[in-house]
């Protein structure tokens, strides 16, 4: 086996800030801010570098606050005297709270509902139905196919979703003869479609999440819909651009396919059970505005209902992805410290960003975070990025809703285009697994992508969500 | 990470060739090795274990020169590093006796009889693959371009569902 450099590196890195940072003087920084600055470079190395699984690191930084930074903290009395009696222990509580955070119930009744439409091959049956008005010519299949990932990606996750298109359409493409661009025009539809979809709706992917969790703590709630409303229109314009684009790099030389899939809809009582839960959450979540119900009150019906009629079981419920909900509740928590140490507003401090107009600033956090977010998982960069961005940008929430939403959402959104690698998202990776396709083809698909989810998110945020919000 | 094994038993050099050459495809994903008769087959069956691989399917003539093939196969399926292995029988000339004897001793997963036809004996590399990483619980990522998809559906879900 080949030496670890990189991981064992970042071990020594990460644990090494984490224990000489607070020891560390930095002028203007409180002392609990210091802590929280070693906690904070050992959790960026660590997600970075990757000595432990990401969600594990996670873990690690509640772990972390608990020990050092609450009311249950080992050095509780040395923080207090430190600060002159001025430090304010958040309770344990609060950190283990961020575990069950509201966007992380709402994640789990997406989860459940994927579950669900798995189970009863509910999305494989709509693939089937959704992709027929788009007839046999080979561009029109793609877009169907484009479109029909996104929809079902911004419900499900990008992966899963992308797992369920390639099982179900690339038997039917791999009869087509191997020169043709074809095969790997839809052999990146899938992914293209999964990664942008995704960022649809707020539990399409988990950096929406980390967006709406942030905004969240800083007292702007961002229901469903107005996610959807925003986010929906951006995501088909640039479905429809890179559809476009790539019709032109793998332009199809047959005429006609045919992408029949067979199935039929599972009518037992449980599979109508589980389309009836399906439809009406995801019903009252659209229509979040009309009711007021918040929609992670809405996402506990079905994961009572589903359970309740036994159309998910305990085996079920074991496989949900709960490592993805404490990957983004490890950021949650980091967060709060963030803020409430003063550390992110010293961070700002740091350099003097006067010559950057408002527009400049979310332009270089946006290339940022899509620059990093080809390298590593797009809920860490999100989660990196997002507070820091959220104290510069909006220091207050007295500054009205459009204008702490649309910078965050402009951030976290960018960050779901990136996918130039296939370590760039799982979904890529499984495109690259098919052998259908070369990490070439993905990088110039990839590239395609990126521009155009960049130059849009940005002429969405400065015109046309302003008009909305 | 430890690799899948396609193992071919068969005594005669021209049909081994022909069973290698059409198998080439597969060692995308896998490592294809070949044995000569059964008890060359036991010593490569021991090293592939010894050195931390698997074998995920064995190809396996009957009428060979020392132990036949059969035994072979059966004996393999008492032991718990073989048991999973998708065991296929190459041949021309099992009788009906050794034919049930495979099937209810040693699991038989399949039955090519020689000559065969075009590339049956890829096919059916690719799907007793399939169903080895089914049986085995084994992340099917890394074989995606030579499994067949309907035989791991459920596996690819249970796998490839989180996104990061």
């Amino acid at each position: 086996m080949k030496f670890p450099v990189k991981k064992i590196l970042g071990l020594i890195l990460g644990l090494g800030c984490l224990m000489l940072l607070p020891f560390c003087h930095f002028e203007g920084l409180s002392p609990s801010g210091h802590i929280t600055l070693g906690i904070f470079a050992f959790a960026a190395i660590f997600w970075i570098m990757e000595p432990i699984p990401i969600y594990v690191t996670s873990l690690s930084i509640i772990l972390a606050q608990v020990l050092l930074l609450s009311d249950k903290s080992l050095f509780l009395k040395a923080l207090t005297q430190a600060s002159g009696g001025d430090y304010v222990a958040p309770r344990y509580q609060d950190f283990y709270a961020t575990m069950a955070h509201p966007i992380l119930i709402l994640f789990l009744g997406g989860f459940s509902l994927a579950k669900a439409a798995e189970k009863y091959q509910l999305d494989r049956n709509l693939t089937r139905i959704l992709l027929r008005p788009f007839g046999t010519s080979p561009t029109r299949v793609a877009l169907g196919v484009m479109l029909v990932t996104g929809i079902l990606s911004a419900f499900m996750s990008n992966t899963a979703t992308t797992a369920m298109m390639m099982t179900v359409a690339l038997p039917i493409v791999a009869k087509v003869p191997a020169t043709d661009p074809f095969r790997r025009l839809i052999a990146l539809s899938i992914p293209v479609g999964a990664n942008i979809g995704g960022i649809a709706t707020p539990i399409g992917t988990p950096p929406n999440a980390v967006a709406i969790a942030a905004l969240a703590k800083q007292g702007t709630m961002v229901p469903f819909s107005t996610w959807m409303m925003i986010a929906t229109p951006l995501v088909v314009l640039c479905l429809l651009l890179s559809w476009v684009g790539m019709c032109r790099m793998f332009k199809p030389q047959l005429e006609k396919f045919e992408l029949s899939i067979e199935g039929s809809f599972n009518l037992a009582p449980k599979a109508i059970g589980c389309y009836v839960i399906f439809s009406v959450t995801v019903l009252l979540w659209v229509t979040e505005k009309l009711h007021g119900i918040p929609s992670a009150v809405i996402a506990f019906l079905p994961m009572v209902f589903l359970p309740a009629l036994g159309i998910l079981d305990k085996h079920d419920i074991r496989s949900h992805a709960w490592e993805v909900l404490w990957l983004v509740a490890g950021g949650i928590s980091l967060g709060l410290s963030l803020k409430s140490t003063g550390l992110a507003h010293w961070m700002i401090n740091q350099v003097s960003w006067d010559a950057f107009s408002p527009f400049m600033l979310i332009l270089l956090f946006a290339l940022v975070g899509y620059a990093v977010g080809n390298l590593i998982s797009h809920t860490v960069s999100a989660t990196i990025l997002v507070p820091i961005a959220i104290a510069m940008l909006a220091p207050d929430a007295a500054v009205g809703p459009a204008a702490m939403i649309i910078p965050i959402a402009v951030i976290g959104i960018i960050v779901s285009f990136a996918m130039i690698l296939p370590i760039s998202t799982p979904p890529n990776a499984i495109a690259l697994a098919t052998g259908l396709i070369e990490t070439k083809d993905l990088a110039k698909a990839g590239w395609l992508v990126g521009i155009i989810g960049i130059i849009f998110t940005l002429l969405f945020g400065a015109y046309i969500w302003p008009l909305m919000l | 990470m430890s690799k899948i094994v396609l193992v071919c038993v068969e005594d005669e050099a021209d049909v081994l060739d022909a069973v290698i050459r059409e198998l080439e495809p597969m060692e995308d994903v896998c490592v294809v090795e070949a044995a000569a008769d059964a008890a060359e087959a036991r010593v490569l069956l021991k090293q592939i274990a010894d050195r931390g691989d698997e074998t995920g399917v064995i190809f396996c003539d009957h009428i060979m020169p020392g132990e036949n093939g059969v035994e072979l196969l059966v004996d393999l399926q008492k032991d718990d590093r073989w048991v999973f292995t998708r065991k296929v029988l190459l041949t021309g000339q099992a009788g009906l006796e050794a034919t049930v004897k495979a099937v209810n001793q040693a699991e038989l997963s399949h039955y090519i009889s020689k000559p065969w036809d075009g590339d049956e004996v890829l096919k059916v590399a690719i799907q007793e693959l399939s169903h080895y990483l089914v049986v085995k619980d084994i992340n099917p990522l890394p074989y995606l371009k030579h499994v067949d998809m309907d035989i791991v559906e459920e596996l690819m879900r249970k796998h490839l569902t989180a996104d990061r």
